[in-house]
C-alpha cells in the first residue's frame, strides 16, 4: 500500500540543471527555476549559458591549442584536433641545362615536408629491428650510394644489385636499375618491406610513428594530418630526395667560365664528347644520363640478371639497364648494376675493350670486338675528366 | 458552264504540276528545302574544320621497312654492303604548307620521330585553314636558328638527340644505326651540326591539296627512302667509325638527302 503510494508520488521542483535551484530529485518541473543573471554569454563557447544576461569571464573554449598553427585559438583549453598548418614552398632551382624536375601535383615540395623527409630518411625506426635507415645504404658522402658491391639488409641477407646513387634522382623518369618503378614516392614503399633490405611491415611503421609525439607533430605541420599513414611517409621521403641536387662540380664551374680544367681533364672531356670515347650518346646532357636503358656490353648471354626485360617481358630488353648519372662518380664505387667494377680504371678498361658482344648490345657500342684503342694517357685523361664531375658541396653539405 | 469548270480545274492541275519548286536540295546544307526539287545553287553549309594528319613512313628500295631483327641483314646499300636498321631517330622541323595565293601555313615547328614508337609516326593538326595548297616544305633536322644547345631541355628528344658542345653543340638531325656486313659490326650514321656547320636542308614537294569548307580530313605522308642516304650523288660506305666529326661526309649526306624524302597526298 505504502509502496504504491510512493511510486505514485512524483517529486516536483526545478528540473533544469543550469538553474540555481536545480533539484536533481525533481521529476516534474513546476516552473520554479531561477536562473543566474551572470554566466558565459558567448554562443561559441563550450559552456555557453543561453539564459545568462550578464557576461562573466568564465567562458571556456575548445579549438586548436597549438601556438604554431594557423588557427591557434589563445582561449582554447581543450584541443579538438582542428589545428591547421600552412606550409612554405621549398623552391628547387633548375640548374643550367637541366629539364624541369618531375614533381607530382599532389606532392609539392615544402620546407616542412623536406625536413620531415630528411629525418625519416636517416631514421632507423623504418626498419624491422630499428638497425637500418635509408641512409645506411645511401650515404651522402658516397653520393648517396654505399661502398659495398651488394648491400646487406637488416637480416644480413645480401642483395644482387649495387645501391644506386640518389644524385639528381628528381630528374629520373624511372627508378631502380631495371626501371621497375616510375616515381620516387612509389620507390620508397619498397625498401621498407623488402626482406633483403629493411624487412619491416608498413602497419608496424605506422604504429610506431603514430606513437611518437614528435612525428605526429611534424606530419601535422607538413601535411595537416592527425594520423600518419604510409602514403605520407613516402611523400615526405620523396620530397627530401628531390632536394638532392648536384650541379656545382668543377666541370660546371668550367662551363660557367669560373674555373679552368687541367690539360689532362680537357683531353678527357674531348674523348668523352667525341666519337673517340663516345660516352655522350648515353651519358650526355647536363644530367650525364639519358633516362633510357642500354646494354653496354658487360656480359655474354644468357644473362644472370636480365634487367629491363624482367619488367617488360620483352627479350629484346635482355641485359639492358638504366644509364646512371656520372655526376659524383668518383665517390659512388663500386660500379655497374652489380657493382662488378671497384674502380674507374676498371670501368674505363671495360669500355676501352669495346665490351662483350650479345644480341641486345647497344649499336652505340660500335667498337665491340675492336675496342676504343685509347692510350694509357688517354685512359687516365678520361678518368681525370670523370673526377671533375665531383660536387664537394653536395657531398659535404650540412 | 460545266465545261468551263472542267477546263479551269485542268488548267489548275497542269499549272501546279508544272511548277517545280527551286531551292537547296542538299540535305546536309543548313538551308535544305525539302520541298525544293530543283537545286538553285543556294545551299549554305556550316564550315567543317579540316583535320590534317601527317604520317611518317620509311622504305628501303621502295619496299616496306622493318626495324632490324638480330642476325639478319635484309638490306643492301649502293656500295654492296648488307645492313639492317636497329635505331632510326630523326627530327623534321618547320613543316609548312604553301598555298596558291602566296600564303604559307606552319603546320608543326619540330617533330621527333622514333621509328620504334608508333606514337611518333604521325601527328594530327586540327582546323587546317581552307586553301588551295600547292606545295609542302620541311627541314631535315634543325636549322641554325633552332639548333641551339639546351634549347629543348623539356622535350623528349633532348637527351636522345643531344649533340656535344665540344663538336658544335645543339642536336643530332638523325641517328640511323644497325649492323652491317655481319651481325657483330655496327655502323652509326649520325648527322648533325659538326663544328657548328649547318648541314640541315629544306625539302620541298609540289602537291595538290585543296581543302574547302566541306573537307573534314586530309592526309599527307612523308616518306624517307633510307638507301638514298647512301647514294646519288655520293656513294657512301658505312663503317664502324663514327661520322659526327667528319665534315666531308656530313656534306655528302646532305647532298644525298635531296631525293631521300617524298610526299604523298592520300
Ligand atoms: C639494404 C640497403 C638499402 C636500403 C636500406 C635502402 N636502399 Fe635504396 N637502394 C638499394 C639498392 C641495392 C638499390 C638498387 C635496387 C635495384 O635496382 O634493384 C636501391 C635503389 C634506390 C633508389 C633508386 C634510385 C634510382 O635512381 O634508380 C632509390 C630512390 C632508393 N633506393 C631510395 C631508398 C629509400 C628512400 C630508402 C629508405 C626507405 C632506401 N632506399 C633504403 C639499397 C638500399
Ligand atoms: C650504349 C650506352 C652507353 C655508352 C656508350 C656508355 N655507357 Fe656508361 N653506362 C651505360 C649503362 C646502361 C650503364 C649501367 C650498366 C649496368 O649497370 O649494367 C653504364 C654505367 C657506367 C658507369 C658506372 C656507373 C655507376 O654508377 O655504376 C660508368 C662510370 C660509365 N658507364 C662510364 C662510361 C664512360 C666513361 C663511357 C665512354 C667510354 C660510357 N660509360 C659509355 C651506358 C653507356
Amino acid at each position: 500500500m505504502f509502496a504504491i503510494l510512493y511510486s505514485c508520488k512524483k517529486e516536483e521542483g526545478c528540473t533544469d540543471p543550469v538553474a540555481t535551484n536545480f533539484n536533481s530529485d525533481a521529476e516534474i518541473d513546476d516552473g520554479s527555476c531561477n536562473y543566474p543573471a551572470e554566466g558565459c554569454t558567448d554562443s561559441t563557447a563550450s559552456n555557453y549559458n543561453p539564459y545568462a544576461i550578464l557576461s562573466t569571464n568564465t567562458c571556456e573554449y575548445i579549438g586548436c591549442t597549438d601556438s604554431t598553427a594557423d588557427n591557434y585559438n589563445i582561449y582554447a583549453i581543450y584541443d579538438d584536433g582542428s589545428c591547421e598548418f600552412s606550409t612554405t614552398p621549398y623552391i628547387i632551382e633548375t640548374p643550367f641545362g637541366f629539364p624541369n624536375m618531375i614533381i607530382p601535383d599532389n606532392n609539392p615540395t615544402t620546407i616542412e615536408g623536406v625536413l620531415l623527409g630528411e629525418k625519416l630518411f636517416h631514421d632507423k625506426i623504418l626498419s624491422g629491428d630499428e638497425s637500418q635507415s635509408c641512409s645506411s645504404c645511401h650515404q651522402k658522402e658516397l653520393g648517396f650510394s654505399d661502398g659495398n658491391r651488394f648491400s646487406a639488409g637488416i637480416d644480413g641477407i645480401i642483395g644482387s644489385r649495387n645501391a644506386s646513387t640518389l644524385t639528381n634522382s628528381g630528374w629520373n623518369t624511372s627508378f631502380n636499375w631495371d626501371g621497375s618503378v616510375s616515381s620516387l614516392e612509389e620507390q620508397a614503399f619498397e625498401p621498407v618491406v623488402n626482406p633483403i633490405e629493411m624487412h619491416n611491415t608498413w602497419a608496424n611503421v605506422e604504429t610506431k610513428l603514430n606513437a611518437n609525439g614528435e612525428y605526429l607533430q611534424l606530419f601535422k605541420e607538413a601535411f595537416n594530418i592527425n594520423y600518419i599513414d604510409s602514403n605520407h611517409v613516402v611523400m615526405a621521403i620523396a620530397q627530401f630526395e628531390r632536394t638532392l641536387v648536384s650541379a656545382n662540380s668543377k666541370f660546371d664551374r668550367y662551363i660557367e667560365g669560373n674555373e679552368q680544367l687541367s690539360a689532362s681533364e680537357l683531353s678527357g672531356y674531348a674523348i668523352f664528347n667525341s666519337e673517340k670515347g663516345d660516352c655522350f650518346h648515353c651519358h650526355g646532357t647536363q644530367l650525364f644520363m639519358d633516362n633510357d636503358f642500354h646494354n653496354n656490353g658487360l656480359d655474354h648471354e644468357p644473362f644472370l640478371d636480365i634487367g629491363l626485360a624482367s619488367i617488360t617481358n620483352n627479350p629484346a630488353d635482355n641485359g639492358k639497364f638504366k644509364t646512371p648519372t656520372l655526376r659524383n662518380i668518383e665517390h659512388t664505387a663500386p660500379y655497374m648494376h652489380d657493382g662488378r667494377f671497384s674502380t674507374l680504371e676498371e670501368v674505363v678498361a671495360h669500355y676501352n675493350s669495346g665490351g662483350i658482344y650479345s644480341s641486345t648490345i647497344d649499336p652505340n657500342m660500335k667498337k665491340v670486338g675492336i675496342g676504343l684503342q685509347l692510350t694509357e694517357q688517354e685512359k687516365a685523361d678520361l678518368i681525370a675528366y670523370l673526377k671533375t664531375l665531383t660536387d664537394s658541396d653536395f657531398l659535404e653539405k650540412k | 458552264m460545266k465545261k468551263l469548270l472542267l477546263l479551269s480545274i485542268t488548267i489548275a492541275i497542269t499549272f501546279f504540276a508544272c511548277k517545280k519548286e527551286e531551292g537547296c536540295t542538299d540535305p546536309v546544307a543548313t538551308n535544305f528545302n525539302s520541298n525544293a526539287e530543283i537545286d538553285d545553287g543556294s545551299c549554305e553549309y556550316t564550315p567543317i574544320s579540316t583535320n590534317l594528319t601527317i604520317n611518317f613512313t620509311h622504305t628501303v628500295d621502295a619496299t616496306n621497312f622493318i626495324l632490324g631483327a638480330v642476325g639478319t641483314l635484309p638490306y643492301t646499300n649502293n656500295a654492296g654492303q648488307p645492313y639492317n636498321v636497329k635505331r632510326l631517330w630523326y627530327i623534321i622541323s618547320d613543316i609548312t604548307l604553301h598555298a596558291e595565293d602566296g600564303t604559307s601555313n606552319l603546320i608543326k615547328d619540330i617533330h621527333f620521330i622514333d621509328a620504334s614508337e608508333v606514337s611518333t609516326l604521325s601527328f594530327i593538326t586540327n582546323d587546317l585553314e581552307d586553301n588551295n595548297y600547292t606545295s609542302i616544305s620541311y627541314t631535315m633536322g634543325l636549322n641554325p636558328t633552332k639548333n641551339i644547345s639546351n634549347a629543348y631541355v623539356n622535350e623528349d628528344f633532348h637527351s636522345k638527340m643531344f649533340w656535344p658542345e665540344f663538336i658544335g653543340g645543339g642536336y643530332h638531325y638523325m641517328k640511323l644505326e644497325g649492323n652491317f656486313n655481319d651481325s657483330i659490326t655496327f655502323y652509326n650514321t649520325h648527322t648533325g651540326p659538326t663544328n657548328g656547320e649547318d648541314y640541315s636542308f629544306i625539302h620541298t614537294d609540289i602537291i595538290t591539296l585543296v581543302t574547302t569548307e566541306t573537307t573534314s580530313e586530309a592526309i599527307i605522308s612523308i616518306n624517307m627512302e633510307i638507301n638514298n642516304w647512301y647514294q646519288n650523288p655520293n656513294s657512301i660506305t658505312i663503317s664502324n667509325n663514327g661520322i659526327m666529326e667528319n665534315m666531308p661526309i656530313q656534306m655528302q649526306m646532305k647532298q644525298n638527302g635531296s631525293d631521300v624524302f617524298s610526299t604523298l597526298i592520300n
